[in-house]
């Protein structure tokens, strides 16, 4: 359970990275003329859609590191367990992976930034816009859906963290854990628009930076360390 | 770019089969040869007022949401996360049945329409595989959610049906830059002009554009007529008309060419013809032609896909029926699913298109006309290259070297020389006609002109029969050599030189000799193509020495002088029996019936309209030394067909394999599927990879015409034109 509660202030704290480009989305969603109750019923569909397809990458995700570990795994039973080579390999690319992540968010990397943002998601991106604008009760919902699927560091990271946990159902928890930490900026950012000072995001893209930092460190850590010292029980394969 | 006449997709530009998808886009109506095309030219160009964007997009979101929703809880309900409570289940069940429902409805809405149109015409296509296979895995979860058993397959079902339209739109995102070369030259038909009247502006659609209208230009707009700078000053890049990426400075008198780009700064032009009577206009005919007519390949291909469909369904029905007798009925039908989800054909009806419409865009941008799709395949496959030599291996502008008369002033015999050779595009004709502007030498006034096809140019002038042309014309007209010109006129030919004899009142009175120099790059344009394995022959009417003086300069050693038409013909019959597929070069009305012979019949830009019409590929002026080039890139455009048939038939295979043993289940058989046609376009776009023709005398690294540069301009205007019309 702790490694969700880490998950989830860590989304918590990154969120506030994504009232750069995600928050925007929010803010243009804006209000709906049926009243505050409207509104807010727009941002929760919003959100939700969003927490769907992060859900779906986290599920998806474990399920491939699942699959990568057991295709090698599985037949020696002997390699269960903390031993397991190819969960060990897994968590060491995670951890990595991970920790570029986090760097790029205290600046350093700038180049490979580019490839992680400049996957088509502009075009994606721009189709959107016709979302935004449509009254459409269940527009919010499938502009939150394909907001989800915007290129995003931030959600790489823990994409990236669930295939670690090489189990579908963890997979689909982080992901579920990290979502729902960026539900109150989201739905803040929705309500109070751009009152959030600049240096507000700075500081929050530094906050999340450190904890995705701190997570690739401890993904890496269990890749490498010889023994079991991790800082909390790692869930494998049961939920929490 | 549109669709309009019904046959070109309006977003990849491929050819739409006989049951498009009609949909109107920002109020224009628009074809589609896929779903995914639709999908993807709405995200791409629906305006957000549009409600019917949005509508489509809503519609997938929503989907997406529902599908990944029960795919989330079967996953949870997989991995036993229920297996405490096990009166939860058949809740579950019922949820999950809940958003199967919207969700089958709303992705799966296209794919019965398409089955019900195509069934409606008594045809079974392949989207009746994927209806009936998702409809069967529906049917039978409703079933056992109703009888409490403890499998469903909502989550298949719904899956499936969602990755098949991710695939479909992501395969459309990824044609649509196979599109991309040809947008500007099919732009002639869709785009719109400014003309001044009065001063005030109009727009309006090129082809409702009269000569002598005045027409503006902005910078960064194509030039859309043909016509004359008024005002203004300019840069145009005239590439894909000329294919030169070289830049060209235009001020007030300047020329320009209609489809020509200009680049950086407002142009006043009056148009000196119709505009849909460009060459711009007829390559974009030419082009949406060639694009919508299939190739052999392909008709091959489309038939077994046609046949494909009604043996899945046999073989789905049969595989279910095999497993049914020793697994649970639901595996059966699971394995059935599979079957029917991982052998639609998709891929093997887009093998051939879409490399084919890739290498004719690419042509095309390059101002290479093909005629057809089978033009290309015949190409590659060619063996020998038969050269005409007048105007195509010499530069056609002959010059005149040598006047020898007898009983008229020189004088006179260029004034009839060039009354008659007026009406002639033949080399030798012109050479004739710029003696005479040269001299100060007014052509005489020729009527009842005829041009006889390898012999010369006859008519009348002041009532008298006049006659142009070769010793043999003169045979035939029954006019004698006076002894002494004949004399001469021999000691000219020994010696290379193209002789044309002129004569009037039944007599010839002078003979004029023509020295035909080789096209600088001729000599290296042969041997490139040796270097490509090609046989080369001259063939040509002209005499003996100057076709072995000019062989000899450019390097040919099979050489065949004096030939008729008819001639011509058969000596490319005689190497066809030894090299199969034989290409003739030609340009000029003599080689009209020639080119239409060959296999490949290539006219070089200044080729008559007749030889145009003949011909299956037309170079661009001076474009000679493209020809090396235009055999790589047909020849790479045959390879990636014939891999892509071979990935496809041997994907569909070895995956139809796999599924009817039971070890691919029906999700992945889906994504498999949709990575597939995937590849087989990721594996065409290579084709857009292809270096650009090397010209001699263009430094393609000059600064300012970087090729990146031109072709990220010519896709400007395609792509904003509608915008800038509605402001």
């Amino acid at each position: 359970m702790t490694y969700y509660l880490v998950i989830f202030v860590a989304g918590f704290a990154g969120s506030f990275h994504c009232i750069g480009m995600c928050g925007g989305f929010a803010c243009a969603l804006g209000r709906d003329r049926g009243g505050a109750a409207a509104t807010a019923g727009r941002h929760v569909l919003y959100n939700f859609g969003r927490l769907t397809t992060y859900c779906f990458l986290g599920a998806a995700a474990g399920a491939l590191g699942e699959m990568l570990c057991t295709s090698r795994g599985l037949a020696v039973p002997v390699l269960n367990g903390p031993l397991d080579g190819a969960q060990r390999g897994l968590a060491i690319v995670a951890g990595l992976l991970m920790i570029a992540v986090a760097l790029q968010f205290f600046g350093v990397l700038q180049r490979f930034q580019g490839a992680t943002i400049g996957f088509g998601g502009s075009t994606l991106a721009m189709s959107l816009r016709n979302l935004l604008t449509s009254e459409n009760r269940a527009a919010p919902v499938a502009f939150g859906v394909f907001n989800g699927f915007l290129p995003c560091p931030l959600v790489y990271a823990f994409a990236v963290q669930a295939a670690s946990t090489a189990s579908a159902v963890s997979g689909f928890l982080v992901m579920l854990a990290f979502g729902l930490g960026t539900f109150p900026a989201m739905l803040m950012m929705g309500g109070v628009g751009r009152l959030l000072a600049p240096i507000w995001r700075q500081r929050g893209v530094w906050v999340a930076g450190s904890f995705i930092l701190l997570l690739g460190l401890i993904t890496l850590g269990r890749g490498v360390l010889p023994f079991d010292t991790h800082l909390h029980a790692l869930p494998q394969g049961s939920p929490g | 770019m549109t669709g309009r006449d019904g046959n070109l997709c309006s977003h990849c530009l491929l050819p739409i089969g006989i049951r498009p998808m009609q949909r109107t886009v920002n109020g224009e109506d628009c074809s589609f040869c896929c779903y995914g095309c639709c999908i993807a030219y709405q995200v791409k160009h629906g305006q957000s007022e549009e409600w019917e964007a949005a509508w489509l997009l809503i519609r997938l979101g929503v989907g997406a949401f529902l599908t990944m929703n029960i795919m989330l809880i079967s996953l949870l309900l997989y991995a036993g996360t229920f297996s405490a409570d096990p009166w939860l289940i058949p809740w579950i069940h019922l949820l999950l049945w809940l958003f199967a429902t919207p969700a089958l409805i709303i992705l799966g809405e296209p794919y019965l329409r398409e089955m019900w149109t195509a069934a409606a015409q008594g045809r079974v296509t392949s989207s009746a595989l994927v209806v009936l296979g998702v409809t069967a895995a529906y049917a039978y979860s409703v079933f056992a959610t109703v009888e409490g058993s403890e499998e469903v397959y909502f989550d298949t079902a719904t899956m499936v049906l969602m990755l098949f339209t991710v695939g479909a739109y992501i395969e459309a995102a990824g044609r649509a830059k196979a599109a991309r070369d040809l947008e500007p030259l099919l732009a002639a038909e869709s785009e719109s002009a400014t003309t001044v009247d009065g001063g005030v502006e109009v727009r309006r659609p090129v082809r409702d554009i009269a000569p002598g209208m005045l027409v503006r230009v902005r910078p960064g707009e194509r030039i859309p007529v043909d016509g004359v700078v008024v005002e203004g000053r300019s840069h145009a890049d005239e590439s894909v008309m000329t294919g030169e990426s070289r830049q060209v400075v235009k001020s007030a008198g300047s020329t320009v060419i209609a489809g020509s780009m200009n680049l950086d700064g407002p142009l006043l032009l009056r148009s000196s013809g119709a505009g849909s009577a460009t060459r711009w206009a007829q390559i974009c005919r030419s082009v949406r032609e060639a694009l919508s007519r299939r190739s052999p390949i392909q008709r091959i291909a489309d038939r077994l896909v046609g046949l494909s469909v009604p043996l899945v369904l046999l073989l789905g029905g049969l595989a279910v029926g095999y497993w049914a007798q020793t697994l649970p009925f639901d595996r059966a039908l699971l394995i059935g699913l599979a079957v029917l989800v991982v052998a639609c054909p998709c891929a093997v009806g887009l093998a051939a298109p879409l490399a084919t419409s890739l290498g004719i865009g690419r042509l095309a941008r390059c101002g290479c006309l093909v005629r057809d799709p089978g033009t290309l395949e015949a190409l590659a496959r060619t063996r020998l290259i038969a050269f005409d030599k007048t105007g195509t291996l010499t530069s056609g502008t002959s010059r005149l070297v040598g006047i020898a008369t007898e009983g008229a002033t020189t004088d006179l015999v260029l004034a009839r020389a060039a009354g008659l050779e007026r009406y002639s595009e033949h080399g030798l004709a012109r050479a004739i006609i710029a003696t005479a502007e040269a001299k100060g030498i007014a052509p005489d006034v020729a009527g009842d002109v005829q041009a006889v096809p390898g012999r010369g140019i006859k008519g009348q002038v002041g009532g008298e029969p006049v006659a142009a042309g070769n010793r043999a014309f003169m045979r035939d007209l029954g006019w004698p050599l006076p002894p002494l010109l004949a004399e001469k006129a021999r000691s000219l030919e020994a010696s290379g030189h193209s002789v044309i004899s002129i004569g009037w009142g039944g007599r010839v009175h002078a003979v004029l000799a023509f020295d035909d120099t080789p096209h600088p790059e001729a000599r290296a344009t042969i041997e490139e193509l040796r270097r490509l394995g090609l046989q080369v022959a001259l063939l040509t009417g002209d005499l003996a020495p100057a076709a072995r003086r000019i062989a000899a300069m450019v390097g040919i050693d099979d050489v065949q002088a004096e030939l008729s038409p008819e001639a011509k013909q058969a000596a490319l019959d005689e190497y066809r029996q030894r090299h199969e597929v034989v290409a003739m070069v030609g340009d000029g009305l003599n080689d009209g019936p020639v080119l239409a012979d060959a296999d490949v019949g290539i006219a070089v830009g200044s080729a008559t309209d007749l030889a145009r019409e003949t011909a299956a590929l037309v170079l661009p002026k001076d474009g000679l030394c493209m020809l090396p080039w235009v055999i790589v890139v047909s020849r790479a455009v045959r390879l990636t067909i014939v891999t892509n048939l071979a990935w496809a038939f041997g994907y569909n295979l070895i995956a139809l394999t796999l599924a009817a043993l039971g070890t691919l289940q029906p999700v992945l058989a889906a994504a498999v599927m949709a990575s597939s046609s995937l590849l087989l376009v990721v594996n065409s776009l290579r084709l857009s990879r292809l270096p650009d023709p090397a010209l001699p005398g263009i430094d393609r690294r000059a600064p300012g015409i970087e090729p990146a540069d031109i072709r990220r301009n010519l896709g400007v205007p395609a792509m904003a034109s509608p915008a800038t019309e509605q402001r």
